[in-house]
């Protein structure tokens, strides 16, 4: 006797279906202290999982969430989920190559993550950057801050509950990245800097349409925030949420415009300078509440000064060559360099140690957002559920840059 | 064999044809022999097919109007956000919520394992049967009310309150945290809405002494300044307010906050069954809007009286044999009427290009002026007319709000519901009685 083919189906009685329980892992044992604390639920609580496929965590980044009723306990996020080994695979390419596996790291402001190792690069051939490149470099720099920050706007609200804002904002990081792309040929991942200057000098198409979008960025940008900047529902959320003090960012390593937010005006741009910065005005905006509102503002003013320093570059850029003179197979003197760069979460620097081959010994990167994603936990404790995004929001973290 | 060269149409009109047409005999041989019984029957029983025939009415009421709904949400949303939304089935895409509808409905059934199956397939029916439910005493018009209850009111808060146990039920019974975090969500938010909403229209409830629907709408028959949002305007906010919070809508909309509990009561729902959560979703803002126009904008209430009244009398009983050959002739005449002179203006256009803007044309004016006539002459096709408008034009600003508002806490949610709306509510309630009292 043969049975009969059917469609399979869970309510076939010969699939056994394990009971409830039997799905779990076994709870994992306590490995530290903390995880002891974490693991351990009383009365009323429970663990949700988000991620780290979830709407709202910024790619795939997981949470564990200890919540009671509404209210966030405790918070462990769970990283690793993109890891590629980009370290590990900038050690075994060469100093050119280095820099195209670092590009994808924070992929929506992809420049700054060629900047930090080209910088460190340089330091350690001990190379003079052609001033024209300098002022492309800023200049490219600065218009994919502007991309990164409207875009972040954009996921602020998105986290909040509104769905206009992303799509308006939208508009103006793809006038920028079409620009961009006009220039370098690609529209995420650049790969624009080289070891001693830039690939290609600026063409026509990005000149024309810069000037064509310089002409009414301010006033596109100002009116794209009357959506959220006057909400009363946006503002009630967020502010007070989070607040962060500036003894406790600057003991966790805080960069960037989370940093700005507490008070503190840290800005590598003016602190350490690099590139043609000393030689352009812009402020440093800084907020004093520390809260999830500051850290929205300080972004939106720096779209602010960022426009400010576009206009200086274009200017004052000089002529001449785009490219040091460099041999082409590049071996450095053994020795290390740090570089870092403002990047539009924070300071982005790598720190690269020659050992006289063509490729790098050791390459280490350090990325902000990995730094501020330790902040949500103690940050959104004793808060919402609904502030977990909002808090995660306002920190801005990129899970590549955070994985490597 | 004939049949293996026959194409799939074919196959089917070969069956088809002839079972219709058997049926066909067999269904009017049955008319005209118990024809007089059936008609003696219904006679009889008028009340009862009366109600059976606007429940069946109503409740196919629902789907279009939910596919409208959505329809309407997808391309007006798409407007704000500056994109041209859906626009490839259907003239600028009016037909892509069927195929949603028609999508959600071969998608895989499926019950997760571990989930309480009872409760979990009853859920999507209780949410589905609370919201049509409480279209049936919806009052379009004078007269064009499924059921014309004397205590309309109440029943629409009774019922409409019973959706939220669906939702309850779909998030307890889920096995899912984000489902129950929905769940226990819908049932704290409609409870603490449900008491504003409720309080607000008692200040009508005591204006108008009744709590029939049509009666209110009758109430506010006067002029423009008789309608209640203008009588009771805190009221009227408070009452704006709370059903956006009952029908989950933005910036209420916290049951299904998909940043947050990703799809709320509705996470492990897939096919039909969230199909049925989904157009429910709009059917409530429907019957939501349609009772705000009904309370506090007059209803079917025309907001200005014309200062003509159309008379069009068209007697056609004259006609005799006449009328169907008429009828079936005028369409040929105006089509030839209004494409020959399109065929003859340009050398480029074809003649069956020309026959067909002619047919449409002519379609489209015969249209309005069969509209027209109705609106004139027919007193429910001018109230539906205008109770239709305002009732869309709330269901516009449902979705204007949805475009442009983040989603608010659930503790704020709730904070303003007790601290604000209800002790408003509570005013308003007083104010009005003693507004009664002293002038009565």
């Amino acid at each position: 006797m043969t049975t009969p083919l059917t469609k399979p189906s869970l309510d076939d009685p010969r699939i056994a279906i394990p009971a409830a329980s039997e799905w779990y892992e076994p709870a994992p044992t306590a490995q530290t202290e903390r995880q002891a604390e974490f693991l351990n639920l009383r009365d009323g609580e429970m663990f949700v999982n988000m991620g780290p496929q979830h709407p709202s965590t910024h790619g795939v980044l997981r949470i564990v969430v200890k919540v009671n009723g509404e209210q966030v306990v405790d918070l462990d996020p769970v990283l690793g989920y993109l890891h590629r080994g980009v370290e590990k695979l900038c050690e075994n390419a060469d100093y050119h190559q280095a820099i195209c596996y670092t590009d994808p790291l924070e992929y929506v402001a992809s420049l700054f993550c060629e900047a930090a190792p080209v910088a460190a690069f340089e330091k350690l051939m001990d190379v003079e950057v052609p001033r024209r490149a300098q002022y492309i470099r800023v200049l490219t720099m600065e218009l994919n801050r502007i991309a990164s920050h409207t875009l972040f706007q954009g996921w602020m609200a998105l986290d909040l509950g509104g769905i206009t804002p992303i799509l308006w904002s939208f508009i103006e990081r793809d006038e920028i990245v079409d620009m961009l792309a006009a220039l370098t040929g690609q529209k995420l991942l650049y790969n624009y800097y080289r070891i001693g200057g830039v690939n290609g000098d600026l063409n026509h198409e990005f000149m024309s349409r810069l000037g064509n979008w310089m002409s009414r960025a301010a006033a596109q940008i100002d009116s794209n925030l009357g959506l959220m900047n006057e909400n009363e529902i946006f503002v009630r959320r967020t502010r007070g949420l989070g607040t962060l003090d500036a003894a406790t960012a600057l003991r966790m390593g805080v960069t960037g415009p989370n940093l700005r937010a507490t008070g503190v005006p840290f800005d590598l741009r003016r602190d350490h300078p690099y590139l043609v910065y000393p030689e352009l005005e812009f402020n440093v905006p800084t907020r004093d509440e520390g809260d999830s509102l500051a850290r929205y503002m300080v972004r939106i003013d720096e779209i602010r000064e960022s426009i400010r320093i576009i206009d200086q570059v274009l200017h004052e850029m000089p002529d001449g060559p785009v490219m040091a003179k460099l041999p082409r197979l590049i071996r450095p003197r053994p020795g290390r360099a740090f570089g870092a760069v403002e990047g539009p979460r924070g300071a982005y620097g790598v720190y690269a140690i020659s050992d006289g081959t063509d490729q790098p010994f050791r390459m280490r990167i350090h990325d902000p957002s990995f730094v501020h994603l330790q902040l949500v936990g103690p940050l959104t404790r004793g808060n919402l559920i609904a502030d977990t995004m909002a808090v995660m929001a306002s920190l801005d973290p990129v899970m590549g840059g955070v994985d490597k | 064999m004939v049949w293996s060269r026959m194409t799939p149409g074919g196959r089917a009109l070969a069956v088809l044809l002839p079972l219709l047409s058997v049926g066909g005999a067999v269904l009017t041989a049955l008319l005209v022999v118990a024809g007089p019984f059936i008609g003696a029957t219904i006679g009889a029983n008028l009340p009862i097919v009366r109600f059976l025939a606007a429940s069946v009415i109503t409740f196919l009421i629902t789907v279009p109007v939910a596919f409208l709904l959505i329809y309407m949400e997808m391309k007006i949303i798409a407007l704000m956000n500056l994109r041209i939304g859906p626009d490839r089935i259907g003239p600028g895409g009016a037909v892509m919520s069927v195929v949603h509808g028609l999508k959600v409905l071969k998608k895989e059934d499926f019950t997760p394992p571990s989930v309480d199956v009872p409760v979990f397939t009853l859920a999507p029916v209780v949410v589905y049967l609370a919201s049509f439910m409480t279209v049936m005493v919806i009052p379009f018009a004078p007269d064009l009310t499924s059921v014309g209850l004397e205590f309309g009111l109440l029943y629409f808060f009774a019922i409409g309150g019973l959706g939220v146990v669906g939702l309850m039920m779909a998030g307890w019974s889920s096995f899912n945290k984000y489902s129950l975090l929905g769940g226990i969500r819908a049932a704290a938010q409609s409870i603490s809405y449900e008491i504003p909403l409720t309080l607000s229209v008692v200040g009508i409830i005591i204006l108008t002494g009744t709590l029939s629907l049509p009666k209110i709408v009758e109430a506010q028959s006067g002029s423009l300044l008789d309608w209640f949002i203008f009588r009771q305007p805190l009221a009227a906010i408070i009452f704006f307010i709370a059903i956006t919070a009952e029908a989950n809508r933005t910036p209420f909309d916290n049951t299904e906050a998909d940043q947050e509990i990703v799809a709320g009561f509705a996470t492990e729902y897939s096919g039909m069954r969230f199909g049925f959560f989904f157009f429910a979703e709009y059917v409530n803002v429907f019957i939501v809007s349609a009772l705000f126009s009904a309370v506090f904008l007059g209803g079917s209430n025309a907001p200005i009286s014309l200062p003509f009244s159309p008379e069009i009398v068209v007697d056609l009983s004259g006609l005799g044999l006449l009328l169907p050959i008429a009828a079936g002739i005028a369409p040929l005449l105006g089509t030839l009427a209004i494409g020959l002179p399109i065929y003859a203006i340009s050398a480029r256009i074809k003649a069956w290009q020309a026959l067909l803007a002619g047919f449409l044309i002519f379609g489209a004016l015969s249209t309005a002026a069969i509209g027209f006539w109705a609106w004139a002459m027919l007193p429910p096709v001018a109230d539906l007319v205008w109770f239709l408008l305002k009732t869309f034009t709330l269901i516009f600003i449902f979705v204007w709000m949805r475009a442009t508002l983040p989603r608010a806490r659930i503790d704020q949610l709730m904070g303003f519901a007790w601290k604000w709306l209800l002790p408003a509510s509570l005013l308003n309630l007083f104010v009005t009685a003693a507004a009664v009292l002293l002038t009565a």
